[in-house]
């Protein structure tokens, strides 16, 4: 199992930080964030250090999601949230502070201060058709490995960054305090 | 007025007594992003496999705002059986790394929304797929509170005994929930 010095989230699934675990498997970890934004608001991580979502394997996407979705309705049934946001930041500008993939689960309620919205852009037709494109072009090499049909298993390579290229993610996440 | 209400009054009393399989195709003909799937309504589709579609949002927080759906009418994620999620959050990552390598994104945000508040304002689960890029204009915010400690151990005692099965959730309780999120939800439009 890899886990990396420095890292504060490995420390915590190490155990040399405490915390309250709500989840664990073989490789995921759940826990209560302990300055969350309401009363069980929970983070939940892959026990693998991966810095970004895109170098986590498949396997361990869907079991990262499957575990935030029992938590998110774990704290619908037990808590009485009246809603519950699953959030996750990858990289610096989409708000990620921790060089480890986190999954929050937050649970909701009416005016809590919690700001999930957007003020929609708008695009022009080329700006749009432009987009469409490149993604369309791209998503062609999605390919979802389905666990019954065994023939033509084509499992998208996740991300693989060079030592070089880690450390730079690594050193950029780092530098938010 | 006077009418208006009648006539919800009456639909609400409908959508009581249907069967379950009777709920589900109504639910599917009243939601929009069901059309979406079947191709009635429009859509810049992205991506597409036997268990969901990807379609660029036409209120993008940023352009190639992707909006991630079940081919499956869901209203809310919980409802949503675990090899299905898999499914959903491989394709997410799939469409997170499409982002980053065409896109020049910097980042991107997965979100879901259960619930009115929560954020959610369609009756059909969704995961947003945000590229990000710095200073974009987009200022999510999760505020920072300080837990006490029994607070936690309480919360997360709660936690543990739900998602253990350990605690009584009142059978039919689940169901209950979705009525009022579809009812809420049919009030609003």
């Amino acid at each position: 199992m890899s886990s990396q010095q420095n890292c504060i989230i490995c420390s915590i699934i190490a155990g040399n930080i405490p915390s309250k675990k709500v989840y664990e498997d073989d490789l995921i970890l759940g826990v209560i964030d302990m300055n969350g934004a309401n009363p069980g608001h929970c983070f939940v991580m892959p026990k693998n250090h991966y810095a970004i979502l895109e170098q986590v394997p498949d396997n361990e996407v869907a079991k990262l999601f499957q575990a935030s979705n029992k938590i998110s309705r774990a704290i619908f049934e037990s808590i009485g949230a009246q809603g519950t946001n699953i959030f996750l930041a990858n990289g610096i500008p989409a708000g990620q502070t921790v060089a480890h993939v986190t999954v929050n689960v937050i649970p909701r309620k009416e005016n809590d201060g919690v700001n999930l919205q957007w003020a929609p852009k708008q695009l022009s037709e080329e700006e749009i058709s432009t987009v469409e494109l490149k993604l369309k072009e791209q998503a062609k090499n999605v390919a979802i490995d389905k666990p019954k049909e065994k023939k033509e298993i084509r499992q998208e390579k996740p991300l693989e960054l060079s030592k070089e290229e880690e450390d730079i993610y690594e050193k950029q996440l780092r530098k938010i305090p | 007025m006077a009418d208006e209400n009648e006539q919800m009054k009456a639909l609400q009393e409908k959508i009581k007594n249907m069967s379950p399989e009777e709920l589900k195709e109504f639910q599917k003909q009243q939601c929009i992003f069901c059309q979406i799937i079947a191709g009635k309504v429009q859509s810049k589709r992205i991506y597409e496999d036997e268990n969901v579609l990807a379609v660029l949002d036409i209120n993008p927080a940023n352009p190639g705002h992707i909006l991630l759906l079940t081919k499956e009418h869901y209203s809310i994620m919980p409802q949503i059986p675990d090899d299905v999620i898999g499914h959903v959050f491989i394709a997410a990552k799939s469409l997170s790394n499409s982002m980053l390598r065409t896109l020049e994104a910097q980042g991107t945000n997965i979100i879901v929304a259960n619930g009115i508040a929560a954020g959610q304002r369609a009756q059909h689960f969704i995961a947003h797929i945000i590229p990000r890029k710095d200073k974009d204009g987009i200022e999510f915010s999760i505020p920072q509170v300080q837990q006490s400690q029994a607070e936690i151990e309480e919360i997360g005692n709660k936690i543990i005994s739900s998602l253990t099965g350990k605690v009584e959730t009142k059978s039919g309780e689940k169901i209950k929930m979705d009525f009022d999120e579809i009812s809420k939800i049919l009030g609003v439009k």
